[in-house]
């Protein structure tokens, strides 16, 4: 039955009520502020928001094949320790390895990250081999990143970055900061794979119905490793970014990031039933999220009562996806 | 030892442990497979057999947790290596509980 104009236009403002409220709370919140709308603000929820989509563009492949990962927060406190340990200064007293000169930058991400993706595979495989289901061989992952963090660590903060990599968050190229230009050039990539490879093609066949998929000749076990040591390897730049951010890490960077990388993904419209979800859906969502902290922050509302203001919003943003996939049965 | 060293440290574990609780009971009581399956993966041969093997798993793994959380204070390797043995022993267990009741 074809739906009336009156029914379309209630659709879409149930189906996008959370970010149609956000939007009115930014406008308030920029005409009541002195500071808001400018290009410094705007310039830091970027940066903010970079490392942020990051983990979202990773979490999202997951949630696409009605997945989820756990255990992204603490694999970017590994990243981030991996990373700060590799790139102290000579002179810093408290150096992880003494006697080691620091690595090339760009070698260190990478390295990073294809330690972290290797984890993210090790998930994959309990995942699809093992039919373990993903919230509890992510939740065991989480367990084993903790105890080797904390193995590696000692528990100890890093710091005595080198210059190169705390530059990796202060420096710019064409008056964007670096950390903005990774988090474009990861969304590009992101887009390109689902979108143009029959990976891309296979994974929203797997979250659409996997039974289905496997019976279409999809390589679902190979493609669902394939998901989870990608967005592995993303927790591991994350990670990267946020330690050159902060200028240190401990093993605690990064808790609690992938409840939001989740909430944020929802928002954005990337279904948690599965099958469906865009890059710009995870780009949204990190949107949204982060203007929705800054706004209050702005309005003065109290640190403590953002983190409920932020539940709600997951909350509905939850109640509203499960409503959609509800209506479409 | 304050509690809050402790939740500093075993803090993970901990709330681990909490989750494997309620979703093992879950399942155990409700026998509610939906819960850790999804609504999507088709239906299982035996559910009521599926959910109380499931469910006793992940109350397995809950414990395991929680003796990660106390072996964390006495020694870090025996720690690591207990929660890597038992999701190993999880992964193991799992395929054959679903290889026996499951799709």
């Amino acid at each position: 039955m074809e739906k009336t104009n009156q029914q379309k236009v209630k659709d879409f403002l149930i189906n996008n009520g959370v970010i149609i409220v956000m939007f009115i709370l930014v406008i308030y919140t920029g005409f009541t502020s002195d500071n808001f709308f400018t290009s410094n603000n705007l310039m830091n929820i970027l940066m903010n928001m970079s490392a942020r989509l990051v983990i979202a563009l990773g979490i999202a492949g997951c949630v696409i094949t009605a997945g989820c990962d756990l255990s992204a927060g603490r694999t970017i406190g590994l990243g981030a320790c991996l990373s700060g340990m590799l790139l102290q200064r000579m002179d810093y007293s408290g150096k992880f390895f003494p006697n080691m000169e620091p690595m090339n930058v760009f070698l260190v991400a990478i390295i990073v990250m294809a330690i972290c993706a290797a984890f993210g595979t090790v998930t994959g495989f309990f995942i699809a081999y093992l039919n373990v289901p993903p919230f509890i061989a992510t939740l065991a992952m989480m367990e084993i990143v903790y105890g080797l963090g904390l193995m590696i660590t000692g528990a100890t903060p890093l710091g005595g970055y080198v210059k190169e990599y705390t530059n990796v968050a202060n420096g710019k190229f064409l008056g964007i900061n670096y950390l903005i230009w990774i988090a474009i050039v990861v969304a590009a990539v992101t887009w390109f794979i689902f979108n143009m490879t029959r990976h891309g093609k296979y994974m929203y066949a797997i979250g659409g119905n996997p039974q289905a998929a496997e019976v279409a000749g999809v390589p679902v076990k190979k493609t669902l490793i394939l998901i989870y040591m990608k967005a592995a390897a993303m927790y591991g730049l994350a990670g990267f970014m946020f330690g050159a951010k902060a200028g240190g890490a401990s093993i605690q960077t990064g808790y609690g990031y992938e409840m939001e990388a989740i909430a944020a993904c929802t928002i954005g419209g990337v279904s948690v039933t599965g099958g469906r979800g865009k890059v710009s859906s995870a780009i949204i969502g990190v949107a949204v999220f982060e203007l929705l902290k800054v706004a209050l922050q702005y309005l003065g509302v109290d640190a403590n009562a953002q983190y409920v203001a932020i539940g709600i919003v997951i909350f509905v943003a939850i109640s509203l996806d499960i409503r959609k996939y509800i209506a479409k049965k | 030892m304050t509690i809050e060293r402790i939740l500093e440290q075993a803090g993970v574990p901990i709330v681990v442990f909490v989750f494997c609780m309620y979703f093992g009971i879950r399942l155990l009581v409700f026998q509610d497979i939906e819960a850790i399956r999804g609504k999507n993966k088709g239906v299982v041969r035996d559910q009521k057999g599926y959910a109380i093997a499931a469910g006793k798993l992940v109350l397995f793994f809950g414990v395991a947790a929680l003796g990660m959380a106390a072996l964390i204070f006495v020694n870090l390797y025996a720690a690591l290596g207990e929660i890597i043995l038992s999701t190993i022993v999880l992964g193991v267990l799992w395929k054959r509980m679903n290889d026996k009741y499951g799709a």
